[in-house]
């Protein structure tokens, strides 16, 4: 038995099972799906919609390409480059030239700063800030308003940059440097002369996700509260006054658009002003004889198409018990001066009234308040403000915003620099204030009466903390409202938020008219490889044949011809 | 491209095992068999090296050295020379040469190895879009190892075939044994407590295995001479 396993026949069996061990395990192997992610970064897609029938925004999402970072060549193929640009030295008529001229891309990559994330310390940054903020939504505009035949993503930049940009080898970067490792190193190998295409290899971005779809037939979701006054001595129908602000937003990254000022502001305001007045409502002795209707409105950056569809939800009762409504508009950042935009003249009679009990709370809070009247133009189908919906359905209105002039469709509805950190909470402070005690003094008739309901250190304060939680919840969640379900957490907050102070809350839902159509795959990974080019393994190739032939020649001349020269001579 | 570069690695990782094989007159003499012994001992080593290492080792919870662990880690790595004194000595070969058992022996070992160590991450690391220096460095490697087999092998068969060797030598080829067994030990402690970067631990083996290549060639041919 052992001669023949150590025969050349046993020898030859045991091969050819090792053999088909081996390609049985290949087979397993070849099988499991690799997942070699090298670095995966969380990449926010800028939006894709139509805007009746005409294509904007970024029409793919899915990305494989190699890096490239500016500044390029005059004429060179970028067809085939995902181009990387740091936002904070961006140079905007380089990219405006490029969309104008309607060069194509392999894809594009914006990296934001962390700054805009985060609450930068220190006062000397925020001339930085304001440079940052002007330089952002200049980009969104440029960027929402033209169609873009490839993807486009946004990322963030990591904070070391400064260490990486200063010749850090690659190689021991860590982890959540990668991004500007990658861009420290794709500016490396193109200063030195040669594309990250050629000889270098340099990095491959892939983003591998489906191709956008049309959201389903987006809805819209309005929350409404109502606080009932004191019906009393044979009046059956009080009037109402109602306090409303949107809360969705747009912006060129979907998933980034927060709003903290354009509408988080606003909606903060409203929280706080129906549970200050929920107190004051909630004993029979303090309740006013007014109803308050307290709305919440969806659709606000598409013509406040949501509200339109409110006020139509209204009966016709309701509708005439409005004495005026307050809408509340990004008023979470001015320093001294608020603007009070209406549609009637200000000579109107309610207008004043409205306005005169505004600027005189003012006056005491030691701001001032100013007005704007912007006629209404039936036919046009902008709406600029929120006030000029009620406008058309012949409700008395105004806008209470720090924007002195109507913004453009899609312009300050919480795009990109609309972070956490450009509010001022004691802005809110203010607004809050300005608006409840404006309120509580025509409510109650104290008008002309230097009487502070709402002071601080009273127990109808305004809640800091309150404010300052919602205020950061806000500035977590985009609200974006296609990208919104019907039952969403953010909305179901709210309503929660608002039915512990006011009764008959309800949820209407709506969707949004025609014009607009927005495509899924708002946020993905992108995976970065590094990559080695066709060329470098034909090298290696070469190297390693070379390699070979020597081994195989040293070791014939070593082993053969050397050993039998000297058995030769032994013999 | 990617599976280009897979091949290039698997060149350089396999091709001077079957370069050797057929540039020696280990392929005039047709001692596969012998080599695919030696490899199937592998097997059977690293199985009861595994089992040793299961079995005494604790499970290091972070990437540190720790001296007494690794200690250990070098005793069990002489299961290695256990398992080639039984591949040399008790495995039947066909009646080679010595010259070409200890060859054929170690060929096979470094073969073994390099599959059952290397053949899988480079299956599943090599074909990916990322590029890496690592499956370079590990075909490298995989040279300096079998070059190091080889030694071993040379060494091992002077220390347990060959009879009649000059008595001052002796010392010396124990020491080199030692050495070259306890080599993996070595860029092991390199690596982990030394914390060098890969290039670093390759070149150190490549070069450190050409000299002992070297200093068991002029052993082998020291101890050849008087015998003839």
């Amino acid at each position: 038995m052992a001669g023949r396993w150590s025969g050349g026949g046993g020898g030859g069996e045991v091969v050819g099972s090792i053999y088909s061990v081996l390609a049985l395990v290949l087979i397993l192997v070849a099988c499991v799906e690799l997942g070699d992610a090298a670095t995966a970064v969380d990449v926010y897609r800028l939006i894709q919609y139509d805007l009746s029938g005409a294509p904007y925004g970024s029409r793919l999402a899915g990305l494989n390409h190699h890096a490239g970072a500016a500044p390029f060549a005059p004429g060179a193929d970028l067809s085939r480059t995902v181009v990387i640009l740091p936002v904070r030295e961006l140079n905007l008529t380089f990219l405006q030239e490029y969309i104008t001229s309607k060069q194509p891309l392999g894809g594009l990559l914006l990296l934001l700063p962390q700054d805009i994330r985060h609450k930068s310390a220190g006062g000397n940054k925020s001339r930085n800030v304001g440079l940052l903020r002007s330089i952002l939504s200049e980009l969104e505009q440029l960027l929402i308003h033209v169609n873009l035949p490839y993807p486009v993503y946004f990322a963030y930049e990591d904070d070391k940059i400064n260490a990486v940009l200063a010749d850090y080898p690659v190689y021991f970067a860590y982890e959540d440097d990668k991004i500007n490792a990658v861009l420290a190193d794709v500016r490396r190998g193109d200063a030195s002369g040669q594309p990250a295409t050629a000889t270098t290899g340099g990095y491959k971005l892939v983003v591998s996700t489906p191709e956008p779809r049309k959201a389903s037939s987006p809805t819209i979701t309005n929350i409404q509260g109502w606080l009932p006054g004191l019906v009393g001595d044979g009046t059956t129908q009080l009037p109402t006054i109602a306090v409303v602000a949107s809360y969705d937003t747009f912006g060129a990254a979907p998933a980034l658009s927060v709003g903290s000022d354009s509408n988080g502001s606003g909606v903060v305001a409203l929280l706080e002003i129906a549970r200050l007045f929920s107190r004051l409502y909630s004993s029979p002795k303090t309740r006013g004889r007014y109803n308050l209707l307290f709305g919440l409105t969806s659709g606000g950056p598409y013509n406040y198409n949501g509200t339109m569809k409110w006020l139509r939800s209204f009966d016709q009762r309701l509708r005439e018990s409005i004495e005026y409504a307050i809408c509340l508009n990004s008023v979470g950042s001015w320093n001294n001066e608020l603007w009070l935009h209406v549609s009637k003249p200000p000579e109107n009679v309610y207008i004043k009234q409205v306005y005169e009990s505004f600027s005189e709370v003012a006056k005491e809070l030691g701001v001032s308040v100013g007005i704007k009247h912007k006629k209404i133009n039936i036919s046009n189908p902008r709406v600029a403000w929120e006030h000029e919906q009620f406008s058309r359905v012949r409700v008395t209105a105004v806008t209470l915003s720090e924007l002195s002039v109507a913004p453009e469709l899609l312009q300050s509805t919480g795009g990109l620099y609309d972070t956490r950190h450009i509010v001022d909470e004691t802005a809110i402070h203010r607004s809050i204030k300005l608006v409840a005690e404006s309120l509580v003094r025509h409510i109650y008739g104290y008008e002309g009466k230097n009487i502070q309901i709402f002071a601080d250190n009273s127990s109808l304060a305004v809640n800091p903390s309150y404010v300052k939680s919602w205020l950061d919840l806000l500035s977590r969640t985009p609200r974006v409202a296609p990208f919104l379900s019907k039952n969403d957490p953010i909305i179901s907050a709210l309503k929660k938020e608002l039915s512990d102070h006011t009764d008959e809350v309800h949820l209407q839902h709506e969707s949004i008219d025609g014009m607009f159509n927005f495509y899924d795959s708002t946020q993905a990974t992108l995976n970065i490889y590094q990559v080695a080019s066709v060329t470098f393994d034909l090298l290696l190739l070469l190297a390693l044949g070379s390699y070979l032939i020597l081994l195989f020649s040293f070791l014939v001349i070593t082993t053969r011809v050397v050993l039998r020269m000297i058995s030769r001579d032994d013999g | 491209m990617t599976v280009f570069h897979f091949f290039n690695c698997a060149i350089l990782t396999f091709g001077p095992h079957a370069v050797y094989y057929s540039a020696t007159p280990l392929s005039e003499y047709d001692t596969i068999g012998t080599s695919v012994k030696a490899a199937v001992v592998y097997l059977g080593t690293t199985l009861v090296k595994l089992i040793c290492l299961a079995t005494f080792l604790k499970v290091p919870e972070n990437d540190s050295f720790d001296p007494y662990q690794e200690l250990l880690k070098a005793l069990i790595g002489f299961i290695d020379v256990a398992g080639l004194y039984f591949a040399l000595t008790q495995l039947m070969h066909r009646n080679i040469s010595q010259n070409h058992k200890f060859q054929a022996v170690g060929l096979g070992w470094a073969f073994a190895d390099s599959v059952l160590h290397r053949l899988a991450p480079l299956w599943v690391g090599a074909r990916g879009l990322e590029f890496t220096w690592e499956y370079i460095f590990q075909g490298i490697e995989a040279n300096a190892n079998l070059v190091l087999n080889l030694s071993l092998a040379a060494l091992g068969s002077l220390m347990w075939l060959r009879k009649n060797k000059p008595r001052t030598l002796i010392p010396i080829i124990y020491a080199c044994a030692g050495v070259l067994a306890t080599m993996p030990s070595i860029t092991s402690y390199l690596r982990r407590a030394l914390g060098w970067h890969p290039p670093k631990v390759v070149a150190f083996e490549l070069a450190s295995s050409l000299v002992m290549a070297f200093i068991s060639w002029q052993l082998f041919s020291a101890c050849q001479r008087p015998s003839i």
